[in-house]
């Protein structure tokens, strides 16, 4: 064998040899994302604790400025009450929210400890001081965790004994706050010191990394969310038998997005193609008469192979007229 | 000197052969194609966009991984090495007119073939293997290898499979017959095509059957042919393809052996 063959197979044997080595490492050992490339998703996620069951985010910014925003703004509260809030806190959500995400823990129950179970991180520029003496005008109290500021509320309304969990604000980043009870903002704080946040969980990283060009989307275990609310046997054994699901949608003149859900097998994921695409003829029919609803119901198309379901949708500007002349008659404009 | 010695001092020989010969450029012009692609993709993930979609969803970057072992590796690349490099093994020796000098040697006849053969898996293996690889790591992001890495792994076993049944086919093609080019290729790209794309029982006697069966990623629908295809795709369980893989490669290398051993191969002057 001459020289050139042996540096020949010696290169490529590397090449698989690294690659496989890559490869078993990463399945048996785990990879931090950010080795080898950036996360998928906002940085935010780094405080999301990594047995969240769902993650949802909002580019806020991006919707405020949209225009489908600007045609509803004359249906928001009035000025006055925003204006109100805004001198209490030094904060206008127009203004000073950048972006939200909010995240749902399969910690006990939620239907009877909702607020325990949520936390949401809003990304924007907040006055602490003010917000501080604000809380503790109404009992607050203000501490330190790890190092970062929390304003925690104790329930001091009920009688004995409280039910529900004390709730807490902690001022995580100069421009970032984490909301939610005291035991999620603790664990939102831990997540990012210890470094065992949603980011190094492989599915839920899967499904924000297949999301594309959305300005809000939602991604979790449906099995998560179905057992926790309490709902009774009847409904739940009814429901489909989703394990994933994500839905993205695209804000700005009109609003398009996709549904995605994943089965728990084939055979699921073909019934409820099956269901769908029975509704989605049946709408097409009803929206036959109707111009800007007939449009709505042609941009519906299902897809999707094996345990994924798929379901892509664009409510174009005529459907939006429809509805803001509803709204607007509604209101006796 | 005993048949498998025999082998290995003409594996020897026949790797560095066949890697730097003419053929070699065409493989490294197939397998770097993928390659290529896969770097496109690559770049225009980079700045945003997404390189596939189906129904206006963007294609993520395993399921375009899942459509180059398709439509690229299993349908073609494989099958073309095999045609081109199984048939030549002893064919270009007659078509040189050197087999008189192999066969004057004092090894046994049929331990030129497998020689001959053990170079062509591990050429082509070298080349194919590695390129998946680059395709791979290119395509799919960290953040999904520990999840799809076995499909990785399914992905090259099949491959290697696939190219050592195939070369072992195509070598007893090139033995036989007088013109194994052709005929091999009437094989891989009209017997195969055509049969997997009818009802019935004809498509047991191919290699695609058993190797797409085993395949981990779901079957695109390119076109007519492919559709076809899909509509009469049967999945024959695990043990019985690697059954009949193994039983295609035993038996196609055997009588490859036979062939090379008993035949008397004359010259054209």
């Amino acid at each position: 064998m001459s020289n050139r063959t042996r540096y020949f197979v010696a290169v490529t044997g590397a090449i698989l040899v690294v690659g496989l080595g890559t490869g078993i490492v990463a399945s048996y050992m785990g990879f931090p994302v950010s080795v080898f490339s950036s996360a998928a998703g906002p940085e935010e996620l780094e405080y999301v604790p990594a047995d969240a069951a769902v993650v949802a985010y909002a580019n806020v910014r991006d919707v405020m400025n949209s225009q489908l925003r600007k045609r509803f703004q004359e249906m928001e509260p009035s000025q006055e009450h925003k204006n109100d809030f805004e001198e209490k806190t030094g904060l206008n959500f127009e203004q000073d929210i950048d972006t939200v995400v909010a995240a749902m823990m399969p910690k006990g129950n939620i239907a009877t400890n909702p607020e325990g179970a949520f936390l949401i991180l809003a990304r924007g520029r907040f006055q602490a001081a003010r917000l501080e003496a604000l809380a503790l005008e109404h009992g607050a109290t203000i501490a330190d965790y790890q190092g970062k500021r929390l304003i925690t509320h104790h329930d001091t309304d009920s009688i004995g004994p409280s039910k529900h969990e004390d709730m807490a604000v902690g001022f995580v980043e100069a421009d970032l706050i984490a909301f939610g009870s005291v035991t999620a903002v603790k664990a939102s704080i831990d997540a990012r010191r210890e470094n065992r946040n949603v980011v190094s969980n492989v599915e839920m990283m899967r499904l924000v990394s297949e999301l594309d060009n959305a300005n809000a989307w939602a991604v979790g275990r449906f099995d998560a969310i179905a057992g926790q609310t309490g709902l009774p046997t009847e409904i739940a054994s009814q429901m489909p038998a989703i394990t994933r699901f994500s839905a993205a949608g695209h804000i700005n003149g009109g609003v398009s997005g996709v549904l995605k859900a994943e089965t728990k097998d084939e055979a699921s994921a073909q019934n409820m193609r099956d269901v769908l695409k029975g509704l989605l003829a049946l709408a097409k029919m009803q929206a036959g008469s109707k111009p800007g609803m007939q449009q709505l119901a042609d941009s519906l198309i299902l897809s999707g192979d094996g345990k994924n379901v798929a379901l892509s949708f664009s409510v174009p500007s005529e459907v939006l007229d429809v509805l803001e002349g509803l709204a607007k008659g509604r209101k006796g404009m | 000197m005993s048949f498998w010695n025999a082998s290995r001092r003409v594996f020897d020989l026949s790797l560095g052969e066949m890697l730097w010969s003419r053929r070699t450029i065409f493989m490294a012009l197939v397998v770097g194609g993928p390659v290529l692609l896969a770097v496109i993709v690559k770049v225009v993930e980079l700045f945003g966009m997404s390189a596939l979609r189906v129904n206006r969803q963007p294609v993520a970057g395993f399921g375009i991984f899942g459509v180059m072992i398709w439509m690229l590796f299993l349908r073609f690349i494989v099958p073309v090495l095999g045609v081109f490099y199984g048939t030549a093994l002893m064919a270009d020796e007659v078509e040189d007119k050197t087999i008189t000098y192999v066969f004057t040697r004092p090894i046994p006849r049929g331990a030129v073939l497998v020689g001959k053969y053990l170079a062509y898996l591990a050429c082509t293996m070298l080349v194919v293997l590695p390129s998946v690889m680059i395709v791979y790591f290119l395509l799919v992001p960290f953040s999904a290898l520990p999840e799809t890495f076995g499909s990785l792994v399914i992905d090259l076993g099949l491959l290697g499979l696939g190219l050592a049944v195939y070369g072992a086919v195509f070598a007893f093609v090139g033995a036989f017959f007088k013109r194994p080019l052709v005929i091999g290729l009437l094989f891989a790209f009209g017997w195969e095509q055509v049969v997997m794309a009818l009802p019935g029982y004809l498509k047991q006697f191919t290699i695609a059957y058993y190797l797409q069966a085993l395949v981990p990623h779901a079957m695109p629908a390119d076109g007519v042919a492919s559709m076809l295809q899909g509509m009469f795709r049967e999945n024959p369980p695990v043990a019985v393809c690697l059954a009949w893989l193994f039983a295609y490669l035993g038996v196609f290398l055997y009588l490859a052996t036979r062939v090379v051993e008993r035949k008397e191969y004359v010259l054209e002057q």
